[in-house]
Order: C-alpha cells, then sequence, then structure tokens
C-alpha cells in the first residue's frame, strides 16, 4: 500500500486555545477514512491545514512523501475539496464559473465538467444565486470532480440536506471511488451515512485522536454489555476498557473497548443473574468514546 | 438488482450481499451463467464503499457459487446447484439457531421451544390452507 498523506505531531491553537497537539496520522491511497468528532473538536482545522489554506503551530505534513506547508501550491492540484458551505460568487453563471476554476487546475477535464453538469442537471446558463442548496453541493462536487482529484476532502458537506440529497451525493462519491480509486477523507457527523462507505475511522475528541483504526476492527473489538445483578453492584466494577457506563439499580449498561475474552472473563467474575453481549454501531461506539 | 443493505448492522454489509445473492441464486431469481451487476453499478445501486462490493464477489467466487469471465464481468456459476442445496440447509441450520438463542434468553427449556415448534408449524399450515381457498 502507498501512503499518500502523512501528519507529524501537528499542534494549533486559536489564542490560548488549544485545538489539538501531537496529532499523527497516516493515509493509504486508495481508502475511504472518516473523521469524527464533535463540533469544535477541531476537524475542520486540520482540514484547513492540511490543505495549507492555514499554518500550524507544530509538526510537519506531507504529501505523497514531500513536505507540504502553509501556502504549498503544489499538492493542491491533486486535491479535491468540498466545504460544508460553498464560497461561490452568487452573480457568476454555472458555465462561468467552471470556466474560472479550469484555469487553475492542470488536470482539468472539460468534457467530464460539461458530463458532471448534465449528470447532476444544472444549466450552465443559471446564476448560482438561484440554486438550492443541493443544487450548490452538486456544483461543488462537480468543481471538485472535473478536476480529476486523487484525494478528496469532503468536510461535512451534506448537514444540513435532505436524506435523499445526502444519498445521490454518497453515490457519485462511490462511482468516483469505482472509477478512479480516489482517497477519501470525509469529516462528518452524518456517521450513519459514513458507514456505508467508511473503512478506517478517526475518532478527534479533547485534542487528540482517540481512534485510529480499521473499521471492522473497530466494530469487532467494542461490545455493549448489559448486566442484572441480585442487588445493587458496587460502584467500582473493576473492569477494564469501560467507555461508558449507565446504571438503573440492579442492572448495568457498559460499552467495552477493547473487547476480549478475558473482558468477558472478568464480567462473569462479577456473577451476574444475566449478561447479554451485543455488538455496537459505529454512531454508538461515537458516542461512547467522546461521552463526558 | 434490488436489495437492501443495513449499514449499521453487526453484520458485515459485504456479508450481508453475500446473503442476498445466495439467496437470489437459490430461490432461482438469479439462474446459472447469468451475469451479475458489475461492481461499479451495485456499490452505486446500494451505494456502499466499491472495495466492499469487490470483496463479496471475491468470496463468492472463492465459494465456488459465481465465476469471473471476459477478464472483469461475473456470473453465477453454471454448477451452482448442488452448493445451493447445501447453502440452503445451511441457512436453515442458522434459522432455528438464531430462534433458539433468542428462546434461551427468556429461559425456555427445550421441550418447550419444540412444543412451542410444532404449534407453529401446525398454525402455519393451517394458515396456508386457508389462504388456499
Amino acid at each position: 500500500m502507498t501512503e499518500i498523506l502523512k501528519i507529524k505531531a501537528l499542534g494549533k491553537s486559536f489564542g490560548r486555545r488549544r485545538v489539538f497537539s501531537d496529532l499523527s496520522l497516516s493515509l493509504e491511497a486508495g481508502r475511504v477514512y472518516g473523521l469524527l468528532g464533535r463540533n469544535g473538536e477541531g476537524k475542520t482545522t486540520l482540514i484547513r491545514i492540511l490543505l495549507g489554506v492555514i499554518p500550524a503551530d507544530q509538526g510537519e505534513v506531507f504529501y505523497k512523501g514531500r513536505k507540504v506547508g502553509f501556502d504549498s501550491a503544489s499538492h493542491k492540484q491533486e486535491i479535491g475539496y468540498i466545504p460544508e458551505d460553498s464560497f461561490f460568487f452568487g452573480g457568476m453563471r454555472v458555465g462561468e464559473l467552471l470556466n474560472f476554476n479550469a484555469a487553475f487546475y492542470r488536470s482539468w477535464d472539460g468534457r467530464r465538467a460539461a458530463e458532471l453538469l448534465k449528470r447532476f442537471s444544472l444549466d450552465p446558463r443559471a446564476r448560482i444565486r438561484t440554486l438550492s442548496r443541493g443544487m450548490k453541493l452538486q456544483l461543488e462536487m462537480a468543481v471538485a470532480l472535473a478536476a480529476k482529484p486523487e484525494f478528496l476532502i469532503l468536510d461535512d458537506p451534506t448537514s444540513g440536506l435532505d436524506v435523499p440529497t445526502r444519498y445521490d451525493f454518497l453515490e457519485n462519491i462511490v462511482r468516483e471511488l469505482a472509477d478512479a480509486g480516489t482517497t477519501v477523507f470525509f469529516a462528518t457527523h452524518l456517521v450513519h451515512e459514513l458507514e456505508r462507505i467508511v473503512e478506517h475511522v478517526f475518532i478527534l475528541d479533547g485534542g487528540r485522536l482517540v481512534v485510529d483504526k480499521d473499521y471492522h476492527l473497530l466494530k469487532d473489538s467494542t461490545r455493549r454489555l448489559r448486566l442484572s445483578f441480585e442487588s445493587p453492584p458496587p460502584e467500582k466494577l473493576g473492569l477494564g476498557g469501560v467507555l461508558s457506563e449507565r446504571r438503573d439499580g440492579r442492572r448495568v449498561e457498559l460499552v467495552v473497548y477493547p473487547w476480549s475474552e478475558e473482558a468477558q472473563a472478568g464480567a462473569q467474575r462479577l456473577s451476574p443473574l444475566h449478561m447479554e453481549i451485543e455488538p455496537v454501531s459505529l454512531e454508538d461506539i461515537f458516542r461512547s468514546f467522546v461521552a463526558g | 438488482m434490488m436489495m437492501t443493505i443495513e449499514p449499521a448492522s453487526f453484520i458485515p454489509i459485504y456479508e450481508q450481499i453475500k446473503t442476498e445473492i445466495k439467496s437470489r441464486i437459490s430461490l432461482g431469481a438469479l439462474r446459472p451463467n447469468e451475469q451479475l451487476p458489475s461492481i461499479r453499478d451495485l456499490a452505486g445501486e446500494l451505494v456502499v464503499n466499491p472495495n466492499t462490493v469487490a470483496r463479496a464477489y471475491r468470496d463468492l467466487e472463492q465459494e465456488g457459487f459465481i465465476t469471473t469471465r471476459k477478464g472483469k464481468a461475473c456470473f453465477v456459476a453454471g454448477d451452482s446447484t448442488a452448493l445451493i442445496g447445501r447453502e440452503k440447509q445451511r441457512l436453515l441450520g442458522e434459522v432455528f439457531k438464531r430462534a433458539i438463542g433468542e428462546a434461551g434468553k427468556y429461559g425456555f427449556s427445550d421441550e418447550e421451544m419444540q412444543q412451542a415448534f410444532e404449534e407453529s408449524l401446525k398454525a402455519n399450515r393451517g394458515k396456508n390452507r386457508g389462504e388456499g381457498k
């Protein structure tokens, strides 16, 4: 596998507020990465540093082995970026915007741009300000994909859109993956949808990566445990890896990571009357990791 | 191919795709030597990662249910009938394993489960006769 992006010991603060510190990660070409984190955890800040739009305070970013920094231009040629809110000039026409962007990219494919407009039923003569939010997202996508990016960064672009529009968007990303083997870095809070395409999960919490793991391994190594006891159990259960805990009298519900046979044996030693072990959805895994 | 995937399920998506395709083969909705949708088309239709569809196809090929021809296109294997017989038997076993597991959660004994099973069969026969009128 070829590494496409590497981040080493990245740190960033805004004034006195530290967003993150000592953040390191590595992405392989052709895979889909999901970045999860609550609002304000620094997902957008991280993406802006990757794009070279804002500088980092510490650390380094490498794109295909080359160090890139604030203001680096070369790697932007190969990166497609779809933000949460578009920055288009409302007075421009759709076709004008595509021509305007074409000038910035060596790999720009005019025929592809025209095809994408047709697929999205976007009229090249329409003024951008007259487009709906869903249509603006499609225009963002047409601009990003016409430049045939090797690496696609999505910063929560589907939030606030209706379900059918979000699925259309995902479907187009899926086709792009199939056609071009693009690497995708997808920050989102719509975890249920991410679960359709994600292969590797990052969870950013409290300024550090609390999860950096293959999606299947993450799901396989997390379990929900429902225990019921004869009398209310002690305050401290003495189990390792408890991410979240809920109590209701004689019943306890835990999310445990990493789950193992030893963890199960540990739970058994508490001699519960009844024990249920269940797999956990990515949404619940995310909630458990960032709880409290 | 009409198919529903539940991404949040504890059953991995590629397993869900495999099960759906096998059940279509066993029901005859997909026939021997029939062409399957391309990875790109099925991934687009289900809105799942193409790598996931590729993995499901790869597994099905290894298990002998489908074959790859003409480079990339996938077809239902011509000799899938015997395999499907065994697969159906396995699926039936799983259905009961699941039901027994669920019933066990409520503390039912083997005898109670057997009795409930026979009553359910009887009720089902009655229902089918009713519908046949």
